[in-house]
């Protein structure tokens, strides 16, 4: 099972979706993961400009609480837990995607890095605007019912299928 | 609890969360790509389950009285606007916040690029958050949720989504099943039709 390359999604769809039961009941909270890249941002950013922790929102991200540094926790636990399985089963994967030869008709990596920068940023910039990403709207705001998460969830479909349609190429 | 504690806790939730993305292989930018051009369905498929799990699993712990429930503000313009950039970023990455890590972790190298850009946008934000909060991006909301405007207690609610997760998931598997959506290597790298005297030498025997 776990040196399997490939679960079923309904499989893992089920066990990310009982991560909430350990998020609830431990850290009075829901999953998320877009706050870390504020709170890891900020602790980097104020090292070269210590006026940005005036900012409050920035000061309520770093501080010491431990739902913020749960969620840094919570990513970083991500990578070591792909990591692990991908050991596990044994699967290569080469520095970059083949499908981003088609997507972006180059195969230039400095081309891809830049387009993952800019996506990056984006990324990143929308989910703080609207106060969520996949997880926090997506996975939990929708579990909760909640009417602003499923509009968030609604644009953020739209605003990924406008864009693949325009400025990639079919995969 | 204590900050370690937490960070302790996280760490070990993070792992199954990422062993969870890379089994599903639901992290690949070409299943996340896919999706978005609407041939490839796992990230959806992971999605609405995890959607529908929750809401199970919320439905008893709130139902029985264990947890509160911790909506975010219904903030419409932020949500519209926000939603907007973040689905364009996800195309743009193949990958989302959580999803960026698990391509790290999987040993993508284009993902630190897309960490680094995250990293960029989040302080890019925090710096314009001050200004942004008096206009119209700015304005909070109420914790609005389906069930209470409907009436009808949450766990209800949760349970009828759950339901109604199910059965979209049974058609969308019967109409194109997952084994089909994962690609050779399992990155949902599904080359166009191969050129067609290529089939027709694997389907007939070498002379």
């Amino acid at each position: 099972m776990l040196t399997r390359q490939a679960w079923s999604p309904y499989l893992a769809g089920v066990v990310i979706g009982l991560l909430q039961i350990p998020a609830f009941l431990l850290i009075e909270t829901a999953l998320g993961a877009s706050s870390s890249y504020v709170t890891i941002g900020g602790m980097f950013a104020s090292w070269i400009d210590p006026s940005i922790l005036k900012i409050d929102y920035v000061a309520r991200h770093v501080a010491a609480t431990g739902k913020n540094w749960w969620q840094v926790a919570l990513v970083v636990g991500i990578a070591i837990g792909a990591f692990v399985s991908m050991k596990l089963s044994g699967a290569k994967r080469a520095a970059i995607s083949p499908i981003w030869q088609r997507a972006l008709g180059s195969a230039s990596p400095a081309k891809r890095y830049a387009v993952a920068f800019v996506g990056g940023f984006v990324l990143l910039l929308g989910a703080r605007i609207a106060d969520g990403c996949t997880s926090g709207h997506g996975l939990s705001g929708m579990a909760q019912l909640a009417v602003g998460s499923t509009v968030a969830v609604a644009a953020m479909f739209a605003g990924g299928i406008a864009t693949a349609m325009l400025l990639l190429r079919r995969i | 609890m204590s900050v370690i504690l937490a960070i302790i806790i996280g760490i070990a939730m993070g792992i199954v969360f990422g062993f969870a993305l890379e089994k599903s292989r639901v992290f690949e930018p070409g299943i996340i790509v896919g999706q978005m051009q609407l041939r490839n369905f796992i990230m959806l498929k992971v999605f609405l389950t995890a959607v529908a799990t929750g809401a199970v699993v919320l439905a008893v712990l709130n139902g029985f009285g264990y947890v509160r429930l911790q909506p975010k503000a219904a903030a419409y313009a932020a949500d519209i606007l926000g939603g907007l950039l973040l689905g364009a970023g996800i195309t743009l990455a193949g990958a989302c916040p959580g999803t960026t890590l698990a391509q790290i972790g999987a040993g993508y190298r284009d993902a630190f690029f897309t960490l680094i850009g995250g990293l960029f946008g989040a302080v890019a934000f925090s710096y314009a958050q001050p200004v942004l909060a008096k206009t119209f991006l700015g304005q909070g909301g109420p914790k609005l949720i389906f069930s209470n405007m409907l009436g009808v207690p949450y766990w209800a609610g949760a349970l009828v989504l759950a339901a109604l997760i199910v059965v979209t998931l049974v058609a969308l598997e019967a109409w194109s099943p997952w084994r089909g959506e994962m690609g050779k290597d399992v990155d949902g790298d599904l080359p166009a039709s191969p050129p067609p005297g290529k089939a027709s030498m694997h389907a007939q025997p070498a002379e």
